[in-house]
């Protein structure tokens, strides 16, 4: 059930943490 | 075909089934269709199917493809609406298969729009059949996740809702990221980011279906006793969908949440030319594009946070917080325009949009203390048609009001600072609103074997 769990979680999160970091790349343009 | 695999009995959890395997599945619909705020990115490449590198006489006008994104959200609110019904009957998994083929199928019939450059099949492809997609797809986890977090309603729908708001934060590097790798001399490369988009959303939001499973109807979580005393605002009985929307507390529930996405969505809507106004000369439209990142990211974190909270405050005290933080926020925000603080201003209006995002993520968890569990799904969907309003009249009243001024021989700089007083007064109706709602009286409430109870409701209301 873990291994489940932790499946699960990163293949949702995986493209979320991609999508964050982009985003967050981009955003300190605006403090430079 | 019965598709018996999508039936409701088929996704009844075994006992034992560890509940923190449902919200992956709910963040897989909503992580997908969130890729709705990010179709922006699509408008200019849009504009120059014909022309290419750029516009040319019969390329389609970026005023006819805004409509594609109207569209889209008023048939989100509609299908939210007319089906939530239905998903409460035959359960999210049928629901979710349905709004991954909607979804999935709009992109395809968009690229099929664009292949033969017809915008109609754009406005009926992701207009139409994806704002199906987008509406059964936001519904139909709800229920389900407050159902298996009687404990935590807000935080659970947080979670879920949260996917909506970062799919744009997915999708837009996503969208970028293909069109330059279709892009060729004669094509913008926006056909085939359309099939391929369909293509890996719809899989992914079928893995939603797949993984998503509702409790049994005995279930509760280990250890958790339903409160015996339970708070004046979180009622144990259930509502009928359609004797919920006759009741007060519905429509003030939908001013409240109408008034809270109206002031967010009309900030949202002009972020980057506002802050370029405002700051004139001091902040390029690189830097404005990463202020609209920036504020993605807090409207996808006020989602998770703000929702999780009315856990511990009460659903109607974090609406309080909301109205009454935000018409300080709204108020102030032109004075630290005109200071010239840059950072303070950026943090007035990322704590604004997280409220946006928090006043989204909240509303089911207030339904459910309001109407119960039983068609938590569907009076959502009916509510719902607040969004579908405030995304009209949101951006209306920023950008009228802003030519008004404009024309009035206001500068531009200035010119936002009528618009940020009126969309106090909104969040001031909103506060009135949420100051109202009162628990639904018992008359209202469904009864297994009614002597008549809900045509009694129904005549007496």
């Amino acid at each position: 059930m873990k291994a489940r769990l932790s499946t699960y979680w990163l293949v949702v999160g995986l493209p979320l943490l991609w999508g964050v970091v982009k985003t967050l790349a981009n955003a300190i343009k605006l403090f430079e | 075909m019965t598709l018996s695999f999508l039936d409701r009995g088929r996704t009844v959890a075994p006992a034992g089934y560890n509940r923190y395997l449902v919200p992956p599945a709910a963040l897989a619909v909503h992580l997908s269709i969130g890729q709705a705020y990010a179709f922006s990115t699509f408008n200019l490449p849009l504009t120059r199917l014909l022309g290419i590198s750029d516009s040319v006489p019969g390329d389609w006008t970026l005023a006819q493809i805004g409509w594609v994104f109207s569209i889209a959200i008023v048939f989100l609110g509609l299908s939210a609406a007319i089906f939530g019904r239905w998903m409460e009957r035959v359960g999210p998994r049928r629901a979710m298969f349905t709004a991954a083929l909607c979804f999935g199928g709009g992109f395809v019939v968009s690229a099929i729009g664009v292949h033969f450059h017809q915008l109609w099949l754009i406005y009926l492809g992701y207009g139409v059949l994806g704002g199906c997609g987008l509406g059964l797809g936001y519904i139909s986890p709800v229920s389900t996740l407050i159902k298996w977090f009687p404990d935590r309603p807000g935080m659970a729908t947080g979670m879920a809702i949260m996917g909506f708001g970062g799919g744009a934060l997915v999708a837009a590097p996503l969208s970028l990221l293909l069109m330059e790798h279709f892009k060729t001399a004669t094509s913008t490369g926006v056909q085939q980011t359309f099939i391929t988009m369909g293509v890996i959303y719809c899989l992914f939001m079928l893995l939603g279906a797949y993984a998503v499973r509702v409790p049994a109807s005995d279930w509760k979580p280990e250890r958790w006793i339903a409160p015996a005393q339970p708070h004046k605002l979180v009622t144990t009985a259930n509502v009928d969908v359609d004797t919920a929307w006759r009741t007060p507390q519905f429509w003030l529930l939908w001013g409240v949440l109408c008034m809270n996405v109206t002031a967010g969505i009309g900030v949202l809507s002009q972020a980057s030319p506002m802050i370029q106004e405002i700051f004139s000369g001091r902040v390029s439209p690189a830097a404005a594009a990463g202020f609209v990142g920036l504020l993605s990211l807090f409207n996808m974190a006020g989602r998770f946070v703000w929702a999780s909270t009315s856990d511990y405050i009460g659903r109607r005290n974090t609406y309080m917080v909301f109205f009454l933080l935000g018409i300080v926020l709204y108020s102030l925000v032109p004075t630290l325009g005109q200071l010239g603080h840059i950072g303070l201003y950026v943090a007035a209006i990322a704590v604004i949009i997280s409220m946006y995002g928090g006043g989204f993520a909240t509303i089911p968890a207030y339904l459910r203390d309001m109407f119960g569990t039983m068609h938590v799904g569907a009076i959502h969907g009916r509510l719902l048609t607040a969004w579908s309003v405030a995304g009209v009249l949101g951006p209306v009243l920023v950008n009228y009001i802003r030519e008004y001024q404009i024309e009035s021989g206001i500068p531009k700089a200035q010119a936002y600072s009528t618009t940020m007083h009126i969309m106090s007064c909104l969040l001031l109706i909103g506060l009135l609103c949420n100051f109202a709602v009162r628990e639904v009286n018992s008359r209202y409430y469904y009864h297994e074997n009614p002597p008549g109870n809900l045509a009694g409701a129904r005549g007496r209301s």
